[in-house]
């Protein structure tokens, strides 16, 4: 339809609608965050000690990470349900090689270096990533089938590999290091949190600056048309699930040294709090908006709720509850912040 | 005036204006239906044939007017409403369920049940009965995608019946079908019409209308023309009716010395849809394609430009044969598309000018890892300046215009300096000001040697801006006619049958 003062009219008052919209998604979840750091530190004593902070660091790392990647796949409109998997498997397969054995609390063969391991842990990460991103894109199957099928198939395959038990290790060096602490006199920082920070720092640069990043808005916004602006647009997808695969191996590494252990729980409820912190950190579930940055508060969200349960002495059986609820209010707030409910709309313009 | 049921009509339309923002849909439209009878509703593409429609169906409401269905004025707020007072619809794109069966399709929503299990074998006797009632020998449990597309929408009719229809509106019913199940189509008709039940056709297919309706009612530029008894009417009359109005100078045209050939397209064929089709586009040239809606031209360019895949044909640029397996092939060969429908193909509403504009040429832009934003914002820059797109760099793509979003994709495929540019219904949903502009546009384009394909289903558009007009029919090429030698009646001559045995012959 051609546009004329009518249209107009109703595309400004829509134009302040988004921007209000848009203001509230970019700084909302940052205000949440600040609100609830404050509220803590007031409520309770024993938060405020700088042990707690880096505890709080240190348990935001490994989701961060894993969160991380999911930001890459929901910015493209998908979903990788294999993460927890990935967590649990990248573990598994490090502490197997380097205690050369696959029996809990047994060495059977000669271990090898950690970070060799390691290096072969992560390699199969982006490798199973990458085969995920080829059947979606090859077969055109959805997302959400493909990683949920991954999913049990790597949580199965890491079950049977530990008999279902841990696979404890003996750190080395190297794997010391990873799980050590930068001490800078105020506050010991963790070696985890840190390897975060780069990753968001890298994947800021990345997602916002590189041509690949512009693909991925791209992809999320409209694939048809970005595929039709020449846009390769499958062998982007390939590698978003790669590098979803390959952060969630890296964060299953750090999980398994922090707790000297490969084990097929290691990354219980990661994929569940991995998509939450990214619709909490403003990125819409349908792809093309978004950003790094908002997935990392929303992970500092999570985890401060869950601390805060344990400081003000909620019982630990009671946090799956409220960690559901946020899930679904964050899925809420994503749904309305589109202005996808008629009656929260209240005879707003119809949007195209 | 007071209605009584005495009045001939089932149907009785008057006055009927509807508006959409910016554009005056229908004006003042009148239509009546007497019980019984076949009526064609006649007119180009954007007449106003389907919005009229639509309101009597309850998809949309009427701005102003009067509805009078069997005696009673009537304002139908929604489908449900008409299909309750025996108004269907049998739509081009059917609303079934291919993997359910006959019955269970004709009682999709009203489904008989013994207390709060399904009654089957009650659904599969009435089923029968409606089959029978339409001539139709099947086992109502036989699942829909078993059947051919015309036995699919005899399983509409019966739905219809089932319904208890006094009016079923048929939109473009035979586009999908063969000579041979038309024929079926009509026999249907017939037998529906000796049972009372009126029917509104609508067709594009002219020689069908005079096979199959009483009356004809006329309709152009969203206004009434006329209602004619069928037989005092022949196909150019109809044709003569349906696109007489005057060419204005709506068209800034101009003519370019036309260069060497450009693009050339042989035997390129795909499915059904496209058969065989052989063309040539030059330097500074412009060729027009029209058709009716369904005749394969968004098919063609798509298939050119490596959206769609081909099963046959050669396509070469400047004399040398090129594989074209996607749009990324297409780019590089120095194509560009502008999709009939920008917002869902053309541009990506979520980001600004700036991200739509380099999305084409990203890579030149990327000298390292990083994207030069700089060069970025200095090539849009460049075309908000010289095409004069009332957007600044940042501003959201959404919350732009038509006209000015078309502009944005256009800069788009300026950013790739294409040999060949495709527009795909350039100026739908312009309004008239951003519509000389963009015809500006290609005219400099085309002087700057750019070959330009332009798809229009305005035929006074195609007439205005074409150096050589392609008409299309059935996934083939009808004729190709120079620009001297186009009018609107031959063109519609190629586009619906009316040619078929000349050329044939």
């Amino acid at each position: 339809m051609t546009d004329t003062t009518e249209k107009r009219k109703i595309s400004a008052s829509g134009q302040a609608w988004r921007l209000s919209g848009r203001l509230l998604s970019e700084t909302g979840p940052l205000i949440i965050l600040i609100l609830m750091a404050v509220g803590l530190l007031l409520a309770s004593p024993p938060f405020r000690n700088p042990t707690s902070l880096m505890l709080l660091g240190l348990e935001a790392a490994a989701i961060g990470i894993v969160a991380a990647g999911q930001t890459y796949v929901i910015l493209t409109g998908g979903i990788d349900l294999s993460v927890e998997a990935m967590v649990s498997f990248s573990g598994v397969v490090a502490a197997i090689l380097i205690a050369g054995t696959n029996v809990a609390g047994g060495q059977i063969a000669n271990g090898i270096p950690a970070i060799f391991a390691v290096l072969i842990a992560l390699s199969l990460g982006l490798l199973i990533g990458i085969i995920q991103g080829v059947i979606i894109v090859a077969l055109n199957i959805n997302p959400f089938i493909v990683t949920l099928g991954f999913r049990s198939i790597l949580l199965g395959v890491s079950l049977v590999a530990t008999r279902g038990a841990g696979i404890n290790i003996q750190k080395d060096e190297f794997m010391t290091f990873m799980t050590s602490f930068i001490d800078t006199g105020f506050i010991r920082i963790p070696v985890p949190l840190l390897i975060a920070l780069i990753i968001y720092a890298v994947s800021w640069v990345v997602l916002r600056h590189t041509r690949f990043g512009r693909y991925v808005y791209a992809m999320g916004g409209n694939e048809v048309a970005a595929r039709l602006s020449g846009v390769n647009v499958n062998w982007n997808k390939i590698m978003i699930y790669g590098i979803s695969g390959l952060l969630a191996a890296i964060s299953g590494i750090l999980v398994m040294g922090r707790l000297q252990s490969g084990a097929y729980q290691n990354g219980t409820n990661m994929t569940l709090m991995s998509v939450a912190a990214v619709v909490i950190g403003g990125t819409a579930l349908v792809g093309g908006t978004g950003g790094i940055w908002g997935t990392l508060v929303g992970v500092f969200i999570i985890r401060l709720v869950e601390q805060g349960l344990v400081y003000l002495s909620v019982p630990s059986n009671a946090k799956e509850i409220v960690i559901g609820a946020i899930i679904v209010l964050a899925v809420a707030i994503d749904v309305i912040r589109r202005g996808e409910v008629k009656w929260l709309r209240l005879g707003k313009s119809r949007s195209t | 005036m007071p209605e009584t049921h005495a009045s001939p009509y089932l149907l009785e339309m008057r006055g009927i204006l509807k508006q959409f923002p910016g554009v005056l849909a229908l004006q003042d439209v009148q239509f009546n239906l007497h019980y019984g009878e076949v009526h064609a509703l006649m007119g180009e593409n954007g007449a106003g044939k389907s919005t009229l429609m639509k309101i009597l169906s309850g998809v949309y409401q009427k701005d102003s007017g009067e509805v009078i269905y069997k005696g009673q004025s009537i304002h139908f707020t929604s489908p449900r409403q008409a299909q309750l007072a025996g108004i269907t619809t049998i739509y081009q794109e059917l609303n079934q369920i291919p993997q359910m069966s006959i019955a269970e399709n004709i009682f999709l929503g009203s489904e008989i049940q013994r207390g709060v299990l399904l009654n089957r074998a009650e659904m599969k006797r009435q089923a029968s009965q409606l089959l029978q009632k339409l001539h139709l020998e099947i086992d109502p449990r036989t699942p829909l995608s078993d059947l051919g597309v015309a036995q699919q929408q005899m399983v509409e009719v019966a739905k219809a019946l089932h319904h208890r229809a006094d009016l079923i509106i048929m939109d473009e019913p035979t586009s999908a079908l063969s000579s041979r199940e038309i024929e079926d189509l009509f026999a249907i008709i017939r037998e529906l019409k000796s049972q009372n039940v009126s029917i509104i056709y609508i067709s594009h297919h002219l020689e069908e209308t005079f096979e199959i309706s009483d009356r004809l009612t006329v309709l152009r530029d969203g206004r009434y023309v006329g209602t004619y008894p069928t037989q005092e009417l022949n196909v150019d009359g109809l044709i003569r009716l349906m696109v007489g109005r005057d060419l204005s100078d709506k068209f800034p045209k101009e003519i370019f010395p036309t260069g060497k050939e450009v693009l050339r397209v042989e035997n390129l064929t795909q499915g059904n849809r496209l058969k065989n089709i052989s063309f040539s586009v030059y330097a500074g040239e412009v060729l027009g394609i029209a058709g009716l809606v369904g005749s394969g031209r968004t098919e063609l360019v798509r298939a050119l430009f490596g959206a769609d895949p081909i099963d046959r044909g050669s396509i070469y640029i400047d004399g040398q044969p090129v594989t074209i397996r996607n749009p990324r092939d297409a780019i590089r060969q120095g194509m560009g598309l502008l999709t009939e429908d920008r917002k869902q193909q053309g541009l990506i509403l979520k980001m600004n000018t700036r991200e739509n504009t380099t999305l084409t040429v990203l890579k030149q832009l990327t000298p390292g890892w990083l994207t030069n934003r700089r060069a970025e914002a200095a090539l849009t820059q460049k075309f908000i300046d010289s095409i004069a797109i009332k957007s600044s760099l940042e501003q959201l793509t959404i919350n732009l215009s038509g006209g000015t979003q078309q502009k944005v994709v256009l800069s788009k495929w300026l950013a790739t300096q294409p040999r060949v540019l495709i527009f795909d219904e350039p100026t739908r949903g312009i309004d008239v000001g951003a519509k000389v502009e963009i015809y500006k546009l290609i005219n400099e384009l085309a002087s700057q040697g750019v070959a330009i394909i332009m798809i229009s289903s305005e035929l006074p558009e195609v007439l205005g801006m074409s150096d050589r007009i392609m008409v299309m029919r059935e996934g083939r090429i009808a004729g190709i006619l120079p620009r001297q030698e186009a009018t609107q009646e031959k063109i519609m001559e190629y586009a619906t049958e009316k040619v078929k045995q000349t050329i044939t012959a």
